[in-house]
């Protein structure tokens, strides 16, 4: 009998299969037969953070998907709220689950998803867009990127290419893809390993390897991390650690540097602590972002303590709100919006669970010196959610700039992409 | 996984009819109530139990079903019998399908309890905290399913399944609940929920 042990891993943010990742006391896994003591149970909880006595409600729980096509009238367009000038249009539907985006040289969007497993194709015809599912069945394929030619997809550890697929999909065909698993060696634990790709000025494929758990212990050489690879595969370099788990990356277009969002843990309180905006400066690649010990601006973690937590980590550019979820971002490098734009930062705030008063739901805008200096978040798409009912409807997920300057923002809840456009 | 499925344009998946500001189709029972004789051919009736090893439907969570359904005809959720019957059922079809079960009463415990696992079973549910995501009554909400009156082999398999990581939801919450729970306290579970 173990009639304890799940108490603590019954956490809905889920605590992984990768139990080794946890550091778990085999003590605790093979007490079996006689009911805990109270110090057992505190030192379980504390083991994957999962604390809901801190929270104002300590039954959150994740917001399920919503997996089913959602018809174009049922898609709140005229609550998205913008500031002057700029309007918002449906430019895709019809995608359920649609989240990160990449965009092929022929104008090809594709479409990464999580819990229903497809990769979608989005063709621009004549001003209608038409779609197709190009990928299916996959666990998670949320990370997606084109190259010369090639869609890359990564599915938690398995990466698939996908050769001159824009010639492929003018005949009305898929490409049987190449399947580079095996060259890029993935750990496969699936609790935030959902990959998110970027290309870098470098030509170097850069994803994170997330932390398999809300908070614990993690093999510093696996986990928590953002790593480049050749396109082969081959040459891979940990660019930085202690990074919790990433969804959202871009390299800043005068230095060239990385730039990512990160998540804070979940069940340490309802304010905090915050998500982040980091760079890692070009002279140190590997830096510590502080993950499990030290969150946010400089917070201590409360369940995993060492002296001095924040010493030598790299803190954020700025923090992006509590449980907040801000997903993808890139830097603003078009010309079509007004000046104030030009090297801003927008970031897709998928919104929060583990928080009474739902916070994010939006695209802000972060405005900072190329050093990470000065930097200052304002709102820039709303309306996703209602804060005096405290409900959502959208979940803006992933942006992406068009080559005229205006703005895709991915909404994984109404499987929709809306474009944001200016006009002086 | 590369087959292409089907190309939509989007636009012409317009099948329903706007009513109030922004309404969510909620699916209609009537409709799939059409459909449900497919259904009740192994999850059983009111009047007819469901067939070994088959999970009842009756008051279930239309969220959840429809979920459920989606991950089945995906094929992310391996069971063949069901990707094919649900192969040709448009989104629509699935929520009119939940729809219509979650409006039917759900049936009640299989025969008399042992009283002894269900002693254990209740407190083994307590200190799981299951009802904090299934309700007190083990009703369910939203994407988290009814598992009170559930099938007790039903049950017994899915927890199991969940355990030993064959099967997965829209996410691993179950698989971490259930990380490291022997066959024994699996049993008396499926036996007391069965019989709430």
């Amino acid at each position: 009998m173990n009639p304890f042990l799940p108490r603590v891993f019954r956490s809905r943010v889920v605590q992984a299969l990768a139990f080794g990742a946890l550091g778990l006391s085999a003590a605790y896994v093979l007490a079996q037969g006689k009911p805990p003591t109270e110090k057992e149970v505190e030192a379980r909880k504390a083991m994957g953070g999962y604390v809901p006595e801190r929270m104002k409600n300590p039954y959150l729980t994740g917001n399920p998907p919503k997996l089913t096509v959602t018809p174009l009238e049922e898609i709140p367009l005229k609550d998205i709220k913008v500031p002057p000038g700029f309007q918002v249009e449906i430019w895709a539907h019809g995608m359920p689950g649609n989240r990160m985006m990449a965009r092929g040289d022929k104008g090809t969007v594709f479409a990464g998803t999580r819990a229903i497993g497809r990769v979608y194709a989005i063709m621009d015809k004549g001003g209608q867009r038409t779609h197709k599912i190009i990928a299916e069945k996959l666990n998670q394929p949320n990370g997606v990127l084109f190259h010369n030619g090639s869609l890359y997809i990564a599915a938690i550890h398995r990466v698939f290419r996908y050769d001159n697929i824009e010639a492929a999909l003018a005949k009305d065909e898929v490409p049987t893809p190449v399947d580079m698993t095996d060259a890029f060696k993935l750990p496969t634990e699936v609790h935030h390993n959902w990959k998110f790709l970027a290309l870098g000025p470098d030509k170097k494929i850069y994803f994170q390897v997330g932390s398999p758990c809300n908070v614990c212990e993690i093999n510093k050489e696996v986990h928590g991390q953002i790593r480049r690879y050749n396109l082969d595969g081959s040459g891979m370099e940990i660019v930085a650690r202690g990074v919790r788990n990433s969804v959202g990356f871009d390299f800043h277009p005068k230095t060239g540097e990385l730039w990512f969002t990160d998540n804070g843990r979940d069940w340490a309180g309802e304010d905090g602590p915050e998500e982040e905006l980091n760079r890692l400066p070009a002279n140190k690649i590997g830096a510590n972002f502080g993950f499990p010990y030290c969150h946010a601006n400089g917070i201590p973690d409360p369940d995993f303590k060492i002296p001095n937590p924040c010493a030598n980590v790299e803190l954020p550019v700025i923090t992006l709100g509590a449980h907040a979820a801000a997903l993808g971002m890139r830097f603003y490098t078009g010309k079509m919006f007004p000046a104030e734009y030009s090297e801003a930062v927008l970031i897709a705030r998928h919104g929060s669970w583990n928080k009474t008063e739902r916070n994010g739901y939006d695209v802000v805008m972060v405005k900072a010196t190329p050093d990470g200096k000065n930097a200052k978040m304002t709102p820039f798409m709303t309306g996703f959610m209602d804060p005096a009912k405290n409900t959502f409807w959208g979940r803006p997920t992933d942006v992406m700039l068009m080559p005229d300057g205006s703005l895709l923002v991915s909404d994984e809840q109404m499987g929709a992409i809306y474009r944001v456009s200016y006009k002086r | 996984m590369q087959a292409i499925r089907r190309a939509v344009v989007s636009g012409a998946a317009l099948l329903f009819i706007a009513g109030a500001a922004y309404p969510q189709s909620r699916g209609d029972p009537a409709r799939g109530a059409g459909k449900a004789p497919a259904c009740d051919a192994c999850h059983g009736t009111a009047e007819r139990p469901p067939l070994p090893g088959m999970p009842t439907l009756a008051g279930q969570q239309a969220e959840f079903l429809v979920l459920q359904m989606i991950l089945l005809r995906e094929g992310l959720r391996d069971v063949p019998q069901m990707a094919g019957l649900l192969k040709s059922w448009s989104d629509p079809d699935l929520q009119d399908v939940a729809a219509h079960y979650s409006a039917r009463q759900p049936l009640r415990g299989e025969g008399k309890a042992d009283s002894r696992l269900s002693e254990r079973g209740a407190g083994l549910a307590k200190s799981m905290g299951c009802n904090s995501c299934h309700g007190g009554d083990f009703r369910g909400q939203q994407h988290v399913p009814r598992i009170a009156g559930q099938r007790e082999d039903y049950l017994a398999a899915s927890l199991t399944a969940y355990r030993d990581g064959k099967r997965t939801g829209i996410d691993t919450s179950m698989n971490a609940a259930m990380y490291g729970v022997t066959d024994a306290d699996i049993r008396a579970l499926a036996h007391y929920l069965a019989h709430q």
